[in-house]
């Protein structure tokens, strides 16, 4: 086993045991990507200094310093800014852009020392799930390079699982963390909404988006997410530890039974039911719960996101950075360049956001929206005062084909299980719970739990129980 | 299904221009997405009342003071950077478009 497949756990108790360096990892997780970063297409740039911090890393390890993750490789998805590099969010609007200052988590992972490998490709603004959406080719899941990795972190997510970076960041609207981790078999965490700063991180709903993060393991998700959580001034929606009030541990998950009864895949319910056996095993009770509104998850999230995406995207115009168009008059300055810079599933959210927020149509669908998302808040936060978390698979299949979703509202269903927790603003994770056969190839499948406001830490608890490295 | 003409309505609003292949595709994706999401406005008169008496509608804006940036702040000192951006720049100033006219 090459040390790029060590967890970030183990390898940080080397680094500090001396017996690896640094260099060591940076250069083994380097040969990796030279090897299978062509036909992945999980970076969209390696950075040319990776060796360079890697050295950095070691000389402040030999005068004192010992954060964990000192030294470990990282990916950092696209559309979190690190000073003086580029960032496009994989958007041609964006072209040539370089990122003015750290995005919060990035300067907190400085000051921890991690090692940053390249910007990973996404879907373009995070928009998507299965990484097709990116204007620079889709991203390939290592587990079946015929199918995706899922989205939209999906570069994150293949960097992690192929051993071309120990853990990486991503970001979250719908599942953009959880569901990547689930087809790629990792541990993937979407904090409580304001549990890590936001800012440095483009925005495409501001009220759902959050930053996630990636591990092998839950120690590492949860490593990672302890070095970056807290309260910043530059982002008025976060929180420190301690906002919302300790739950008690109840030692019970609920499951959703009439929400998981139909269109789950049966290899993944099976999986599924091993995992609540495993929990049962470890002294937790599984009881149903009832989630009534969470079939309209779904319909809701896509009204308020393409709404706010209509309004968050509204500042690429062509003027103050990225790609610039002239045509004949001010408007076609502006819509020449925002249709070219932009790709067909931004501009049918863009589109689509500005007719639900259209006078006449507001009501019937805006309204309508933020109420029933305040209902389907108020049904879990319920839920939750009864059981430790709630479960679920993390998606109803295993990672699709390449190209097999091509209708716009047939991804969408992917997020059928993980939306709800961005809406609902608790925090959730995907932790692997096994694989399902596919044309002879093992493909890995996660449970998803979701906790009450601010408890991450059952989510951790719970997921240890169930985490086995899959890599 | 949503009209031709409101597609381009909402091209105008949306800064976008299309091509007639997109608009055409866009009628008809928009429409089978309205038609899901349709869902929500079918949940009957209970919407509004739930607005209402919602903690969301506790919502405020919150402004920061309109003042230099403060040292330790990220933005602090990055004026170069943020114009180093600009498409079309002249000194220190970003070129955009004549839009005031003097009357004919």
């Amino acid at each position: 086993m090459g040390i790029s497949e060590l967890s970030i756990t183990e390898a940080s108790k080397k680094l500090q045991a001396g017996e690896i360096t640094a260099v060591d990892l940076a250069r083994a997780c380097l040969e990796e990507i030279k090897k299978k970063n062509k036909s992945l297409n999980a970076y969209l740039e390696v950075f040319n200094d990776v060796l360079e911090q890697a050295r950095v890393a070691d000389e402040r390890r030999a005068k004192g310093e010992s954060h964990p993750l000192l030294g470990i490789p990282l990916a950092i998805k696209d559309n979190i800014l690190i000073e003086g590099r580029h960032a496009s969010a994989a958007s041609k609007i964006l072209e040539g852009y370089v990122a003015s200052y750290d995005a919060t988590v990035i300067k907190k992972l400085k000051e921890a020392g991690a090692v940053f490998m390249g910007r990973t490709n996404m879907d373009e603004f995070a928009m998507g799930g299965s990484n097709e959406n990116s204007a620079f080719g889709p991203v390939k899941n290592p587990h079946d390079e015929s199918r995706v990795p899922g989205g939209s972190s999906g570069g994150s997510a293949a960097a992690v699982a192929s051993h071309m970076a120990l853990g990486a960041l991503g970001t979250e609207t719908g599942g953009s963390v959880r569901e990547p981790a689930s087809f790629c078999g990792l541990v993937g965490v979407k904090p409580t909404y304001g549990g890590i700063s936001r800012s440095g991180i483009m925005a495409m709903a501001a009220s759902l988006n959050q930053c996630g993060v990636f591990g092998k393991t839950v120690e590492d998700a949860e490593l990672i997410y302890e070095t970056i959580r807290g309260k910043d001034p530059l982002d008025s929606q976060s929180i420190d530890p301690g906002f919302y009030p300790e739950p008690q541990v109840k030692k019970k998950i609920g499951v959703p039974r009439a929400l998981i009864a139909q269109g789950v895949d049966a290899g993944v319910l099976e999986r599924f039911e091993q995992a609540l056996s495993t929990l049962r095993g470890s002294g937790y009770e599984v009881v149903d719960v009832e989630l009534p509104s969470a079939p309209l998850t779904l319909p809701i999230y896509y009204v308020i996101v393409p709404a706010e995406v209509s309004t968050d995207l509204a500042r690429f115009d062509g003027v103050r950075y990225g790609l610039s168009h002239k045509g004949a008059s001010q408007w076609e300055d502006y819509a020449i360049s925002r249709a070219e810079g932009f790709g067909p599933e931004v501009r049918r959210r863009i589109m689509l956001g500005t007719y639900v927020l259209s006078s006449g149509y507001y009501d019937a669908y805006y309204g309508k929206a933020i109420a029933a998302r305040e209902l389907l808040t108020r049904e879990v936060s319920k839920v939750l005062e009864t059981v430790d978390a709630i479960a679920t698979p993390t998606a109803p299949s295993p990672a699709p084909k390449l190209g097999e979703k091509s209708d716009p509202l047939s991804v969408y269903l992917l997020d059928i299980f993980t939306a709800t927790a961005n809406l609902t603003l608790h925090p959730a994770i995907s932790v692997p719970m096994g694989t399902v056969e596919r044309e002879g190839k093992h493909l890995p499948v996660g449970i998803q739990f979701t906790a009450a406001h601010g408890d991450e830490e059952a989510l951790f608890n719970i997921g240890k129980q169930i985490g086995g490295n899959m890599h | 299904m949503i009209s031709r003409e409101e597609i381009d309505t909402l091209a105008e609003l949306a800064r976008l221009k299309l091509t007639d292949e997109e608009a055409s595709g866009l009628q008809k994706d928009i429409s089978n997405i309205l038609d899901y999401v349709g869902q929500v406005s079918m949940q009957s008169g209970q919407g509004s009342t739930l607005t209402q008496d919602s903690p969301r509608s506790n919502l405020r804006n919150v402004m920061r003071a309109d003042l230099p940036r403060a040292d330790g702040d990220p933005l602090a000192g990055k004026r170069e950077a943020l114009l180093a951006a600009l498409p079309k720049r002249e000194g220190d100033y970003a070129v955009v478009r004549k839009i005031i006219q003097k009357d004919e």
